[in-house]
């Protein structure tokens, strides 16, 4: 059972939730997450839904870089695939059509700083289609993927942020590619259904100086020239 | 009188053109002033047997492209082409095409005929640059590599009164091909020829060169003598002649409205046979007398109208100013200002500066008459003489007249004016309020100004009217006085006073002077202040200085007055997006964007208000937009360029910017977006260069300092750096990054009283920044005050509630903590006081320093 990494995982499935916007509910999130992980053997509770990435996207301390990639599906049932996964529409949804692990390959054209990745999944809609155990892997490419991230999740209904910065530097991976794999889902459903997939890679700093990013208007508008 | 060359070989179309001049009178482009300016001159000539088949084709295009009716006016050319194949039909056709915004209609017209007449290589010229051929453009205009070309001069004889519209476009073929020297000489020379004409000016100016206002706009002792002479060297006996024939073409339909519009206008006094009568007084002028008896009441009507006008025209002087704006021309015909410059006057004015020296354009025209209100707001006596009735009576066909026939050229209020006047002309006909002036005046002369004023309400070809106007207007002119000339010349000459502090504040303004570009151009007078040229030229100078609050409040003075204005919204945007006034910013693009979709400036608008949404796909997508509508628009792609840096797509930035500087190589903001990315780069030499070449086109920028300064300091020249930073402190002492700049690189180099000092006072400037904090904290704790510096640590924090406060934790954890290993113990407890000041946010680092 997984459940011990599960335990040194789950804070930074929600770490990346220190959306300024919602400071406020960070504790709230973080803290029930630790006791349910511990408590997760005895009565297995639901998995909280994350933030949603576009608020995150708004402070512009990150951003979706999705659209830089190359991305590649294990399988999948005509008329939902990459499209769906992609659209920004929680309506639509990858299913995939084959034997597990159904894998989505993101690839990159050249390395690419990756703060965290942000999946929709739905239980109430999807049942059985729902993932519940989701590995992540990084590498060059497909011959040297290695799993940095293994999470489970218990009838998830919304976002799930997935952080990936390397917990001993402290710095965002840098990757030529990302493989999310689905290695099993809810009531031993056999396909799977992924609504959206976000991958967002923190904002350099706009401003000149190796200083960080200033907060008035007042100092702000003399940072650059547009 | 100097007539135009092609006067002597178009003579047989001449007739036709005689009525299209006539009914193009209200008309504002070059071709058909040049047009009316031949007929004028070639009025004696005989008419050919076609002239009696085509003048009434002619005098219809000319009339449905006055009204702005294309398609009517291009199938009817298309006939004429068809019937007559004639040069003349040519052009007319190819005019008709150009006007209905085909150019490349026109251009393929004519392309496959031979173009013998400077109109028309005039015209196949402009085509050819608009549709961006300029080596083909150039080689019409000067000849091809192999054939001698002509030099300046040789156009300036060759194409006579448009040479100067002529020389503009060829400087712009020059410019646009990287011949800046040469399309420098081409506007000196347009504007030379032309002091009326702006936009060499302006050209000069955006190459980067200093034309002296002084110089350009002045008018030379021949323009002076031409606005002096033109009275009489219209050669008044010429007219008549010819009048008569048009007036007796024209009259069938016409008089039949005429006489429709006097029932129902003048108390059932006029009788249908006065109209006809009238049109015989025209044509018999000085023997109408007889006729006065019926005319009186219209007379009296007339000057009544007068009456009524000129008060309102001197306050509208004041009170509408959005009309004299130099950018909007066709409002010239309107200030309602009778009295000065008898609009007669100002057509054998514009008429003879046509055949003299300069161009003959709508422009022209409009400056004038705006010369005129001009002048008459100084004063200068309207009430001089019994001409001003004239004047003033004449002024009323074309108070009335123009509204409808010019109205979409011109603005709001003014434009109302005329329209009531002559309403209320047509129901109180008959006051005879004005019988002592009504005695000064001449019968002939006031009958056609009735005539006219019937016409021009019933919107029908007053042109003619006003020609038989100026005809008669002619006679008695010869008996005028000197001060008719006089006020030519003084309004003439306020234009160019105008012109020239308009002059002296665009220069400024684009050699970066913006303090004194204010300077000139808030103390203009409030009527050219309140308009929205002005005021977004003064936006913009207060944007180039950083001061954006004030260049906010400016241009939301010009959404209110021009919410029309598209020019310049640009950099209202950016300014939005500097002040993040994203409501503000998403309003204005809604509103551009809807009002016109097919100009840069709204895209770059939608772009900005996205850029600040963060959405920055979106963002290119609209700057991309704006570039595909004009390539020509720089600032599209510079804001395109930072998009791209957003996005770090540093390549593609590096290539828009790139393109920018090709577009316009004074554009520094493209430099400056080169800069920014070598400096991303950390290519520091590279980013010196070309900051220090956009600091080289705006000396007075101290944000471009500000950044010198940070690439002096990377460079390792902090002396040189912070030299800099003063430098641009003393430019702007409000510029707080100036001072926070200048506060870390005292702190780099060791010197931390200074730097201490130095943020006490940024402090003072900008209270609410957290990274004053962030760096006074760092500063404490270098010099040992560790709890001085967490308090500052934990105002930082709090005054960042928003997305920042990543990155200051992450640099309080990265860069300050493990700089002092010695202290650990220190900083641990520090960064658990600082979690129990704000855990959540600092629990993560928190765990990693357990790590």
């Amino acid at each position: 059972m997984a459940d011990g990494e599960n335990v040194a995982f789950l804070p930074y499935q929600f770490e990346p939730e220190s959306d300024p916007e919602d400071a406020a509910e960070e504790p709230r999130e973080l803290r029930p997450q630790q006791e349910v992980s511990e408590r997760r053997m005895a009565t297995p509770s639901k998995t909280p839904p994350g933030a949603d990435p576009k608020q995150l996207e708004r402070t512009g301390t990150v951003r979706e870089i999705g659209s830089q990639a190359v991305w590649s599906l294990s399988s999948c049932k005509p008329g939902f695939g990459v499209d769906q996964l992609r659209d920004d529409n929680l309506e639509t949804y990858w299913q995939s059509d084959g034997s597990q692990p159904h894998l989505v390959n993101i690839q990159f054209r050249r390395r690419t700083t990756v703060k965290m990745l942000c999946i929709y999944a739905d239980y109430k809609s999807d049942e059985s289609y729902t993932p519940s155990k989701i590995s992540v892997r990084v590498g060059n490419n497909f011959h040297n993927l290695q799993e940095i991230r293994q999470l489970e999740m218990v009838e998830p209904s919304g976002w799930i942020h997935i952080s990936l910065i390397n917990q001993r530097t402290n710095e965002p991976i840098s990757t030529f590619m990302i493989q999310i794999a689905v290695l099993a889902n809810h009531q031993n459903g056999r396909d799977t259904h992924m609504r959206q997939i976000k991958v967002y890679t923190p904002v350099e700093e706009s401003s000149i100086g190796k200083f960080p990013r200033c907060t008035t208007v007042d100092f702000m508008m003399y940072r650059t020239i547009r | 009188m100097v007539r135009h060359p092609l006067s002597f070989t178009l003579n047989k179309s001449q007739d036709k053109l005689l009525k299209t001049l006539l009914t193009a009178r209200p008309a504002d482009t070059v071709k058909e002033q040049k047009k009316r300016t031949d007929d004028r001159t070639r009025q004696t000539e005989s008419p050919g047997g076609m002239t009696v088949l085509q003048e009434p084709v002619q005098a219809a295009v000319w009339q449905a492209l006055n009204h702005y009716a294309y398609l009517d006016a291009v199938f009817l050319a298309e006939r004429l082409y068809a019937e007559v194949r004639s040069e003349e039909a040519l052009y007319l056709l190819a005019t008709c095409y150009y006007r209905s915004g085909k150019p490349y209609k026109a251009y393929r017209l004519l392309k496959a005929h031979s173009c013998s007449t400077p109109q028309v290589r005039f015209l196949l010229a402009k085509c050819c640059v608009e549709l961006s051929k300029l080596a083909e453009g150039e080689q019409v205009l000067i000849g091809g590599v192999l054939n001698k070309q002509k030099s300046q001069d040789d156009i300036i004889t060759e194409f006579g009164d448009s040479a100067s519209f002529t020389l503009s476009l060829l400087g712009h073929i020059y410019c646009k091909t990287d011949r800046v020297a040469k399309g420098a000489e081409c506007f000196q020379r347009s504007s030379t020829l032309n002091p009326f004409l702006w936009s060499p000016f302006q050209n000069l100016c955006h190459l980067g060169e200093k034309p002296d206002p002084d110089q350009v706009f002045r008018l030379s002792s021949l323009q002076i003598s031409s606005i002096a002479l033109p009275p009489p060297s219209v050669s008044p006996a010429q007219n008549p002649s010819h009048r008569l024939d048009t007036a007796l073409m024209e009259t069938p339909q016409d008089t039949l409205e005429l006489n429709r519009l006097n029932l129902e206008s003048s108390n059932g006094k006029l009788t249908s046979d006065m109209s006809v009568s009238y049109i015989d007084s025209s044509l018999i002028s000085p023997e109408t007398g007889s006729l006065l008896g019926n005319t009186v009441s219209m007379a009296s009507a007339g000057s009544l109208l007068a009456k009524q006008n000129k008060p309102k025209s001197g306050r509208s002087l004041l009170g509408g100013p959005a009309a004299l704006s130099p950018l909007t021309p066709s409002f010239g015909i309107l200030p309602l200002d009778p009295s000065p410059g008898d609009p007669t006057y100002l057509q054998n004015y514009s008429a003879t500066m046509e055949t003299q020296t300069t161009g003959p354009n709508k422009k022209s025209v409009s400056r004038i008459s705006q010369s005129k209100s001009v002048f008459s707001q100084s004063g200068n006596s309207r009430d001089v003489l019994p001409i001003p009735f004239n004047q003033s009576q004449t002024s009323a066909p074309h108070t009335s007249g123009s509204p409808q026939v010019l109205s979409p050229s011109m603005s709001g209020p003014p434009n109302v004016q005329p329209r009531r006047s002559s309403r209320l002309f047509t129901s109180a006909s008959s006051t005879a309020k004005e019988n002592s002036k009504k005695l000064k005046m001449k019968f002939p002369t006031k009958i056609p100004n009735r005539k006219t004023k019937c016409k021009s309400t019933k919107t029908s070809n007053s042109s003619n009217l006003n020609e038989s106007l100026d005809i008669l207007r002619l006679d008695p002119g010869l008996s005028l006085p000197d001060t008719k000339i006089q006020h030519q010349r003084a309004a003439a000459d306020s234009v160019m006073a105008l012109l020239r502090e308009l002059g002296r504040g665009y220069q400024a303004l684009c050699s970066y002077n913006c303090k004194e570009a204010i300077n000139i151009l808030t103390s203009l007078p409030p009527q050219h202040y309140n308009t929205g040229w002005v005021l977004t030229h003064i936006g913009r100078a207060y944007f180039e200085l950083a001061e954006y609050t004030q260049a906010e409040r400016v241009f939301s003075e010009v959404r209110r007055i021009e919410s029309f204005r598209v020019e310049g919204m640009e950099i209202y945007s950016t300014t939005l997006w500097h002040l993040q006034k994203d409501v503000a910013l998403s309003a204005l693009s809604k509103d551009l964007t809807d009002m016109d979709k097919n100009c840069p400036e709204a895209w770059c608008v939608a772009g900005n208000c996205f850029s600040l949404q963060r959405e920055h796909d979106i963002a290119i997508k609209f700057f991309q937009r704006a570039i595909q509508v004009d390539p020509g628009f720089a600032y599209a792609y510079t804001l395109l360029g930072h998009e791209f840096v957003l996005t770090e797509e540093l390549d593609r930035a590096l290539a828009c910017f790139r393109n920018a500087i090709r577009v316009n190589n004074r554009h520094y903001n493209a430099w400056y977006g080169l800069g920014m990315i070598y400096y991303k780069q950390e290519k520091f030499n590279l980013a010196e260069i070309h900051f220090k070449k956009a600091l080289s086109i705006n000396p007075q920028s101290s944000v471009l300092l500000c950044h010198i300064g940070v690439v002096q300091h990377a460079l390792k020249k902090s002396d040189a750096a912070l030299e800099t930073l003063n430098r641009a402190i003393g430019i702007d002492p409000k510029n707080p990054l100036c001072k926070f700049h200048r506060a870390s690189i005292l702190f780099a180099n060791d010197k931390y009283k200074a730097a201490l000092q130095e943020l006490e006072e940024l402090k003072q400037i900008v209270p609410k920044e957290s990274l004053v904090y962030f760096l006074i904290g760092k500063v404490y704790k270098k010099l040992g005050h560790t709890h001085l510096a967490l308090m500052n640590f934990s105002w930082a924090m709090d005054l960042d509630p928003k997305g920042a406060n990543n990155q200051i934790k992450e640099a309080i954890d990265k860069r300050y903590l493990p700089e002092d290993e010695a202290a650990e113990v220190d900083d641990s407890q520090d960064s658990s006081i600082m979690t129990d000041a704000d855990d959540t946010q600092l629990h993560t680092a928190e765990s990693d320093d357990v790590l």
